[in-house]
């Protein structure tokens, strides 16, 4: 069915003719039905194609556009009862897109059907959403059905261009009444925008982009072409109705121009309460690299010629709702089709194919080259708007659709297809993003610093780095210092030190320095200077030739006496630092040598922990002391110590921002970011599994009780980990850390820059706290459960003919 | 109620290790009369919870963090065997990653696979799951077999292959 190259207008033709000449053999009525279900499901580009194709078809034969209409809307009606918005908004633009076929008022009495349970959802009181911010799970209950009421209207929204677009006519009335309803619920900001902010620390003004709310401008830029007559140029119309009557006496000469037949409405019934739907929605935020940036940089001197400069952009501005239309796409046909990323690079490579003529300047041109694009003629570089929205989903909050990875791989996939055209516009949106690293959240300043080594590591290690040389002598508390570091470090990891030194230009080599380039860090206790040394060989020694228990007790008993005697507090500390060291060293040489090593000697460093808190995390110093150079090896390692138990989450959080913060500076470093993060992702996944588990309708009944029971107690270790981490963080961002006074009194810029290493914590952490409470509090929970009761009552009241049922509908759908 | 998933629009990449049905294929090769089948169900079966990947074409200098480092951003890995050569014990350009999930491991198919690790195209396959003795390369010489006979220079395997290097390619040079 794809051609890009082809001439779409014959294309759809073509493919029309052959099913309605064909449209009695059922092998043919039943693949081109099963095929416009699937394709507007899966390729969001091709729909106004698709319902071109049932348009022409329907000159010739109604009885394929009343196949199609029912097949779609009983898709849309599944997918509307299960809570799956995206399907149903796709079906709804199909739909939309035929609103000529209709005979009566066609999708608009759903559109308001959609709004008024948008209304319902609304009702929770400013009073709750206040509340919810401060924690109160039943809030954020409704908070979350508000943004739902959000999901309804934006569908609403991004549907009426489409039946606009549609050979109807006339509905210019219809549109905005819908559009002055939709108004007060899209142009009022929503409480949980900040938790969704990439920007949040900053000033409005020194965002380094807008990034507002997806709903308020959508209903902005909708309101805009109103005033523009309706143009929605980027959308492909391929039907009209005098081309009707060109198809139709083609074949029959003869004859008049038939009429084409007109169809009711498919039934779609929008049910009284509508569900959550798999995914948990938080409202959206339009984010973009290179959206209202004037591509001149000289500003014009008369105000006309100003604002046709202005109009002058790589990309889509917020003002014109092709940003919105191409974004939603575009953002789509990526998170649908993860399952085949070299097909989803080549759609977004070849995106100028499914957009009208003349929607994007010619792919490939040079940004430079903008500028000379005559006036009148679009400057819209289609690689500037892909690797736009890719980005958009790698900076998502709190959390994109997919994997991190599959996102990496569709920019993977796009520079391989078309290194040319992609690379460059890659290179201004990591100039971009490295310009606000100072303002960007935390998190997803680590996002994006993992995706640029990973994204090198596929193409060379190749970047211009000369480019940043001058920030090589910031200090290290420098957002984009610390940025390179850690950059740095991650290439490393998925290479080599002296390979990542070749790719760098000599000034470099400060930031890897030789500790990096040697194969076995050095075991600390050869060196005689070392406390406990010739212990500290000997524990090595014994564990090596795996000597029998008591012999090494004997030696740690050695060690903490020669503490004692020299008034350690906790002799423990010194002796389990020369166990767990020995233990690193013997298993320096892979992963699965230390894993085999920590499993040999499980038994003691568990037995560590219940005796003394300071000396389990004296483990977790041990092994990043050690793996100092290697910061990744250790992370690793301690990720596999809490699998084990050895340690424990508060003992990791305790150890990082408590123990070893360094006055509030090692909050700098990526990766103490990163062993926060992947042990409070371990915690938080667990807490989502319970309640995946406990409301699962396959999970007996008689399980409920004990999974609540877990679920209570471990969304409470939780809460506490989230507030042990709040409690340390502000301390810094507030500098009420005291050593911290002490130490930096009077280096105003130093303490500055910790202060703000501080606030960026507190922020992404408070907010992936209220994300936890969104998905696994009390309430939402509660409403879940509930209605899982609700469901197992109604199946039981129904019970006898469930069975029949059950039965029938199967068979339906094989029918299907 | 229309079912809610529909047939796929372009291939998966996810689909059933092509390494098992390759399997099959030979085994049809060597006995033509076996009867025409399509993929077995067997190995359809084994593989429909795989939580287990065979990651092929690996530089012998390829370390446990670096593919700990790129397999870990699809999920958490359970276990990494390294392949080694079965004399030399040294690894030999291939590995068993098992994730805890079957999702992780399909997303690995996805999202890595013909993707880059220390600068060389890597391969993925869904795979039944390691036993011990598979880790060792199975050529005549320890190595895999692929490295037995390879008559181009492949510096992160070893150079030629090993047979080539022993002279019994002459003919081809």
């Amino acid at each position: 069915m794809r051609q890009p190259y082809g001439k779409p207008e014959e294309e759809v033709t073509n493919i029309a003719k052959i099913v309605t000449e064909n449209y009695e053999d059922e092998y043919v009525r039943n693949t081109f039905g099963e095929l416009v279900v699937a394709l507007i499901s899966e390729q969001p580009f091709k729909i106004p194609f698709v319902a071109a194709v049932v348009l022409f078809a329907n000159n010739d034969k109604a009885e394929v556009a009343q196949d199609i209409l029912t097949r779609v809307a009983n898709h849309a009606q599944a997918h509307l009862e299960a809570g799956n918005w995206r399907e149903l908004k796709l079906a709804l633009r199909f739909l939309a897109f035929l609103q000529g076929l209709y005979n009566d008022d066609g999708v608009f009495p759903v559109l308001e059907e959609l709004f008024n349970r948008a209304v319902d959802l609304q009702t929770a009181s400013s009073e709750d959403v206040s509340a919810a911010l401060e924690g109160s799970s039943q809030s954020c209950m409704l908070i979350l059905s508000q943004v739902l009421g959000l999901e309804l209207v934006k569908i609403i929204l991004l549907t009426i261009p489409y039946v606009l677009a549609s050979s109807a006519t006339g509905l210019e009335q219809k549109v905005a009444e819908l559009l002055e309803k939709t108004d007060i619920v899209a142009s009022t900001p929503h409480t949980l925008e900040p938790l969704v902010d990439p920007y949040s620390s900053a000033e409005e003004d020194q965002k380094p982009m807008a990034c507002p709310s997806l709903i308020n401008i959508l209903q902005k830029q909708l309101q805009n072409e109103s005033s523009n007559g309706w143009q929605l140029s980027c959308i492909p119309r391929l039907y009209k109705e005098e081309n009707t009557a060109m198809a139709g006496t083609e074949e029959n000469a003869e004859s008049e121009p038939k009429v084409p037949s007109k169809h009711s409405f498919p039934t779609i019934n929008v049910p009284s309460s509508v569900k959550q739907g798999p995914r948990t929605l938080f409202p959206e935020l339009y984010f973009s690299l290179f959206a209202d940036q004037d591509i001149e940089v000289r500003q014009a001197v008369g105000s006309s010629e100003d604002i046709a400069k202005r109009s002058k952009q790589s990309v889509p501005p917020t003002s014109d709702v092709a940003a919105s239309l191409l974004r939603d796409a575009i953002v789509d046909t990526i998170n649908i089709l993860d399952y085949n990323r070299n097909a989803t690079a080549k759609f977004m490579i070849e995106i100028d194919c499914y957009w009208t003529v003349g929607t994007f300047v010619k792919r490939a041109t040079p940004f430079d080259k903008l500028k000379d694009v005559p006036e009148g003629r679009s400057t819209w570089k289609p690689e500037d708007i892909i690797v736009d929205a890719v980005f958009s989903q790698i900076l998502q909050l709190p959390a994109p659709e997919h994997k991190l990875i599959y996102y990496h791989s569709i920019i993977t996939e796009s520079c391989k297809i078309a290194p040319a055209a992609v690379a460059p516009s890659l290179g201004r949106a990591i100039r971009f993003l490295y310009r606000s690293l100072d303002v960007m959240d935390l998190e997803l300043s680590y996002r994006y610093m993992d995706w640029f080594a990973h994204h090198l590591s596929n193409f060379e290690f190749r970047w211009k780095w000369t480019e940043w040389i001058d920030d090589i002598d910031q200090s290290d508390l420098a957002p984009r210092k610390a940025f390179i570091t850690g950059a740095l470090d991650k290439e490393i990891r998925l290479s080599f030190a002296k390979r990542i030194r070749e790719t760098l230009p000599e000034v470099y080599s400060v930031l890897i320095p030789e500790g990096k380039l040697k194969d076995t860090p050095d075991f600390k206790f050869d060196d005689d200077q070392t406390p406990y040394a010739q212990q500290g060989r000997e524990v090595h020694k014994l564990l090596r030739k795996k000597a029998p228990e008591e012999e090494i007790q004997t030696v740690l008993d050695e060690i903490q006496k020669l503490a004692t005697e020299q008034g350690v507090e906790d002799p423990l500390i010194p002796s389990t630092d020369a166990y767990m060291t020995s233990v690193c060293a013997i298993g320096s040489k892979s992963l699965s040598h230390v894993l085999s090593c920590i499993e040999r000697c499980k038994e003691r460093l568990l037995a560590v922990g219940p005796q003394s808190e300071p000396a389990r995390r004296q483990i977790i110093s041990s092994v990043v002391e050690y793996w100092g150079d290697h910061p990744g090896v250790a992370v690793n390692i301690i990720d596999k110590l809490l699998n084990y138990t050895i340690i424990t989450p508060m003992s990791v959080i305790e150890w990082a921002l408590h123990d070893h913060l360094n006055h509030g500076r090692d909050l700098s470093k990526s990766y103490v970011y990163e062993m926060v993060a992947t042990t409070m992702f371990k915690v938080t996944n667990r807490v989502r599994q319970v309640v995946v588990m406990r409301n699962d309708p396959a999970t007996p009944a008689e399980q409920r009780p004990l999974l609540d029971q877990t679920l209570t107690t471990e969304r409470q270790s939780m809460r506490e980990l989230f507030a042990a981490i709040e409690d340390a963080v502000t301390s810094v961002a507030s500098s009420a850390n005291d050593e911290m006074i002490e130490r930096f009194d009077g280096e105003e810029v130093e303490q500055a820059l910790i202060r703000a290493w501080g606030e960026r914590w507190a922020r992404a952490w408070r907010r992936k706290a209220a994300v936890e409470e969104a998905v696994v509090g009390e309430a939402v929970v509660e409403a879940a459960a509930a209605a899982l009761d609700a469901q197992a009552s109604a199946e039981a009241g129904a019970d006898g003919n469930g069975v029949d049922e059950a039965q029938a509908s199967a068979e339906m759908d094989q029918v299907e | 109620m229309a079912p809610l998933t529909v047939r796929n629009t372009v291939d998966r990449l996810d689909k059933p290790s092509s390494y098992a049905t390759s399997k099959q294929k030979r085994r049809r090769y060597r006995n033509p009369d076996e009867e025409e089948r399509e993929k077995s169900p067997e190995v359809e079966d084994k593989l429909k919870d795989a939580t287990t990947l065979y990651v092929g074409n690996l530089s012998f200098y390829t370390t446990e963090e670096q593919i700990h480092e790129l397999f870990s951003k699809c999920g958490e890995i359970k276990r990494l065997v390294m392949g080694l050569d079965r004399f030399q014990k040294t690894p030999c350009g291939f590995c068993f990653v098992e994730y805890y999930t079957h999702a992780d491991a399909l997303d690995c198919l996805k999202y890595i696979g013909g993707t880059k690790l220390d600068e060389r195209i890597i391969r993925t396959d869904l795979d039944e799951g390691f036993v011990e003795g598979r880790q060792y390369g199975r050529g005549k010489s320890g190595g895999q077999v692929r490295d037995e006979y390879r008559d181009e220079f492949d510096p992160g395997r070893g150079g030629y292959g090993r047979r080539v290097q022993e002279g019994y390619a002459d003919e081809y040079r």
